[in-house]
């Protein structure tokens, strides 16, 4: 290699090219202090520049002015990096765990491909966030990670496959369920059992950390003859079972149709590969008939007795209890969230960590990590309420995200944000399990534990009749929406089929909506770049509005994790 | 063979679905009622003054404003109705009743509830929660469901008897016409059949999609000439096959297979008659809407059954459907889009070879079928292989 190309190839890696106009600007020694000290403008940043060609890699790290700078790299960079290595000792019950993670990265390709590129998934998901929108977004992803490592350190260090075929100490404490089973339904074993959700980890979070992991288990599905149209999140699940890249951590399974045709074939599926113990515990499609309570509530009991007898251990309300009443002050304070969220511009936590956060922590179930976050967040909050501080001063545009996002890029409300303003107050899937849960008698206890799962992610929404999906118009209204981003999973049966009415719809009541086709994992379909560039379009030719950082109207990050 | 009688006239009458018969019902003053999913039980469509037609969209082509509404991501079957209904060919009908059973239907249904489709001022949609389990907590709810938004409906609405007595004529009425379907269909068991997969689909068809009361006759005719009826002298297929699946109401498609060698001897698919025409048995002590409730529920063999003996049980059915009408080979068909099916039917081409030693053609078609050709390319593949099949084992033998 000649000395000119390694010129050529640093200056590609690493410099940061300016603009024209810049280099032609006069220096400005005031503004450069300015801009050292407190960070360039918005609308100055360039961020879009600090790609690497189509990696979605950085040439050097975004300067967001010396506070907010030394923050990210203290508080998120190396407080979660740190973390990253305690937790897997702390989770994985001592140094043995270290082995059993490093035998997990070896044996799982979900596992192998992301866990280092998790910091990356940090950068996409703050990127040109500054003040308490950056730190308590920070804070949101950190107890993802946590929750993370704590479900997969107790998936490999109870897992067959990894110990040889031998069965580990934990491995019949463990209680397998699918990821779109509720965590509540443990808690009357939560202090003795473990419940950790089959594919939430292999699937879903590694989906979001790195998109190309999970297209090599939709090609296996594929591959054994099931057509490509089925969602994809299925298929994805399907994958993981066809090749054989599913920890064996738990002597049961639990399974449920959430919410749609292809989660129930799921199980049928999981049934035939996992042939053990398998309690499907449906729940009704119509679901807030007033008929259907009953029986809702007795297959809830049906699972319980299912676990009894499987483990030998009996039912506790007592624990039910206690986790039941630490979960409500979590929905106590998403509460508080949506009221600041819905009425105020001083809502510090960006559309991508509010998703995440919201859908990951109500799945799961009580956890102290979730408490512990909280804490933090409310800190953050109080102080952006009490001091009237605009966490995103320069939007344009109130959206509401409907439907299910796509999970390959579901930082495209940073971006949006980024680019032309468009702040995602508040998405479909943040509005589900929205329900208290009364401990008082047992029966009050499990009616609204049934409730609380009839209304889990798309189910509460989706189905049991078109006044559901409908209701994105009475919360428009509530979280004081001008804008619409109507995801268009472009492998949803049940959203295809609802496609012309909200078509009808949005224009009947002039709503500004922005249809973003995916495929939910699979960026083949419809990559990020396109999401993008659909986006783009809408708000030059309709809304005729100008980027307020054109650098990232277009750019390519189709290798990016 | 020799035709058999009324035949051709039963086939005209799938030709549309508001066909003569339906609209001799409907001067008559019967209430006709919509429905498309074996889970909303026809017997309770067919009370004294209604009359059940689980609905088709014969003669489609292509879907163009259902399209709009949904998506052309969806299953054509949900999508031809939604046309047909929007070009107001579902306007006799008096009302829907409709279940969220598969996701597409359910959102067809869904749209005669939004928009103002139909055009009849005593039409309405009323939908029933169906369970994914056959335990006795579903059934319990399946029961309630039917009574409060089947029965109750239709006697809020209509004016309809729904007493038990009620409820005990239309069983009976009901499984006279099972009695008789299973009896043709017995002779789909010969080692030479003799009636067609495609005279029985028409048949089988006509007895969904017509009022009981008007067609009865014509099958007790079709049940008699069959007694004596003899098969052709040189046979006219080369295998027996099942055909499984997800929804099929095209005569034409099973004429297909049968041009192709491959003679249709049993139907378990939506709208086939394994299961569909198993006769309601009320035990002693059961209330007629108990028994109802039991029956869809037991016998089903639908995809959407989520409990692990059920899941495992379907794939035993199927193999001693083909057993039982010793067929060589089994077509798994699912329409295009259709999720349940999809997965069923991926498990079914791998589970089936495997355990019990059937040979599987996969295949996935449109509602409207206008890959003949690709089809017919299958299915005679399939029939050679069988044949193959059949010689090796010829040649081991001896």
């Amino acid at each position: 290699m000649k000395l000119k190309d390694i010129k050529a190839k640093y200056r590609e890696l690493f410099v940061v090219e300016k603009s024209p106009e810049e280099k032609n600007k006069p220096r400005d020694i005031k503004k450069t202090v300015k801009d050292f000290w407190y960070g360039k403008p918005h609308e100055e940043r360039r961020l879009g520049d600090l790609y690497v060609g189509d990696t979605g890699l950085y040439k050097h790290r975004e300067w967001r002015g010396v506070k907010d700078t030394f923050y990210y790299f203290n508080m998120v960079w190396l407080y979660n990096y740190a973390h990253m290595v305690s937790d897997i000792v702390k989770y994985g019950e001592g140094p043995q765990g270290i082995v059993d993670f490093a035998k997990g990265i070896m044996r799982y390709r979900w596992m192998g491909q992301t866990y280092l590129s998790v910091m990356h998934w940090f950068d996409r998901g703050m990127e040109g966030m500054r003040g308490e929108a950056l730190r308590a977004s920070a804070w949101h992803y950190r107890g993802m990670t946590s929750e993370t490592i704590r479900q997969f350190q107790r998936m490999f260090i109870s897992d067959k496959k990894i110990h040889n075929g031998k069965e580990p100490k934990n491995w019949k404490k463990n209680i397998a369920h699918n990821e779109t089973v509720g965590g509540s339904i443990f808690y009357p074993w939560r202090d003795v059992l473990d419940d950790v959700p089959l594919e939430m980890i292999p699937y879903f979070v590694s989906v979001h950390v790195n998109n190309h992991t999970v297209l090599n288990y939709i090609d296996a599905a594929q591959s054994i003859g099931l057509p490509s149209d089925p969602c994809p999140m299925c298929q994805a699940e399907y994958g993981l079972f066809v090749n054989d890249d599913y920890p064996d951590y738990a002597p049961t399974m639990v399974t449920s149709n959430e919410a749609c045709d292809g989660s129930v074939a799921t199980s049928v599926m999981q049934d035939w590969f996992l042939n053990r113990p398998l309690y499907a515990m449906p729940q009704p499609m119509r679901y807030d008939d007033p008929l259907v309570q009953e029986h809702c509530q007795k297959e809830i009991e049906g699972c319980w007795k299912f676990i009894e007898e499987q483990y030998g251990i009996p039912f506790d309300f007592e624990q039910y209890v206690k986790y039941a009443r630490s979960f409500n002050k979590l929905t106590e304070f998403e509460w508080e969230k949506w009221d600041v969220a819905a009425n105020t511009p001083y809502y510090p936590i960006n559309g991508v960590a509010q998703a995440l956060y919201r859908i990951y922590y109500s799945q799961d179930g009580d956890r102290p990590i979730w408490h512990e976050i909280d804490d933090h967040v409310k800190k953050i909050m109080n102080k952006t309420v009490k001091n009237k501080i605009n966490c995103f001063p320069k939007t344009r545009h109130r959206a509401i995200a409907w439907s299910c996002a796509p999970l390959y890029y579901s930082n495209w409300c940073t971006w949006a944000y980024n680019c032309w303003g468009i702040n995602c107050v508040i998405n479909m899937d943040s509005l589900m399990f929205d329900q208290y849960l009364r401990t008082d008698t047992y029966e009050h206890a499990l009616e609204d534990l049934a409730w609380m799962n009839e209304k889990a992610p798309m189910r509460a929404m989706a189905v049991g009749g078109h006044k559901h999906i409908l209701s994105l118009f009475d919360y428009m209204e509530r979280f004081n929406c001008d804008m619409v981003i109507m995801y268009d999973q472009l492998q949803c049966k049940g959203m295809q089929g609802i496609h012309g009415i909200f078509e009808d719809e949005f224009r009947k009541r002039d709503i500004h909506a922005i249809w973003v086709p995916h495929a939910l994992p699979d960026k083949r379909t419809v990559s990020r770049k396109e999401i993008r560039k659909i986006i783009s379009d809408y708000m030059t030719t309709v809304m005729h509005e100008e980027p307020l950082d054109p650098t990232l109207v277009d750019f390519d990050d189709d290798k990016s994790w | 063979m020799k035709d058999l009688v009324h035949i051709f006239e039963l086939e005209d009458l799938l030709q549309e679905a508001n066909n003569e018969l339906i609209r001799k019902a409907k001067s008559d003053g019967k209430r006709i009622l919509g429905y498309t999913c074996y889970f909303m039980p026809e017997v309770l469509l067919d009370l004294p003054g209604c009359v059940s037609v689980r609905l088709r969209a014969p003669r489609s082509t292509s879907p163009e404003m259902a399209t709009y509404y949904m998506s052309g991501r969806t299953c054509m079957y949900g999508r031809c109705l939604l046309e047909r209904a929007l070009e107001g060919g579902y306007n006799f009908l008096d009302a829907q009743l409709a279940t969220e059973t598969c996701t597409v239907t359910c959102r067809f249904q869904e749209h005669l509830q939004m928009m103002d489709i139909i055009q009849n001022p005593d039409f309405f949609c009323e939908f029933t929660d169906v369970p994914f389990k056959k335990n006795d907590n579903s059934i319990d709810h399946y029961e309630k469901q039917l009574q409060v938004h089947v029965l109750n409906k239709l006697k809020e609405h209509f004016g309809i008897d729904i007493s038990d007595e009620a409820l005990l004529t239309a069983i009976k009425q009901h499984n006279e016409i099972c009695r008789l379907i299973t009896e043709i269909g017995s002779y789909r068991k010969l080692d030479e059949p003799t009636i067609t997969g495609t005279e029985f689909s028409i048949i089988m068809l006509s007895t969904l999609v017509c009022p009981k009361y008007l067609i009865i006759e014509k099958l007790k005719d079709i049940a008699e000439q069959l007694k004596t009826r003899q098969p052709d002298v040189k046979k006219t297929y080369r295998c027996k096959v099942v055909l499984a699946g997800s929804e099929e109401d095209d005569p034409n498609f099973v004429k297909l297979i049968e041009e192709c060698g491959a003679l249709v001897v049993a139907d378990r698919h939506c709208y086939g008659s394994l299961p569909g025409r198993e006769e309601i048995v009320v035990k002693e002590g059961e209330s007629p809407l108990r028994a109802i409730a039991r029956h869809y529920l037991e016998t089903s063999m639908c995809p959407r059954f989520m409990e692990q003996h059920i899941m495992r049980e379907r794939k035993q059915f199927l193999a001693d459907v083909a057993k039982e009408y010793k067929a060589d080979g089994i077509i798994v068909s699912q329409m295009k889009f259709c999720e349940y099916w999809s997965y069923e039917r991926t498990i079914d081409t791998l589970i089936l070879p495997r355990d019990f030693g059937i040979p599987v053609c996969s295949i996935e078609k449109e509602y409207v079928n206008n890959a003949v050709g690709q089809l017919r390319t299958r299915f005679q593949a399939f029939v050679e292989s069988i044949e193959l099949k059949a010689i090796q084992k010829t040649k081991k033998e001896t």
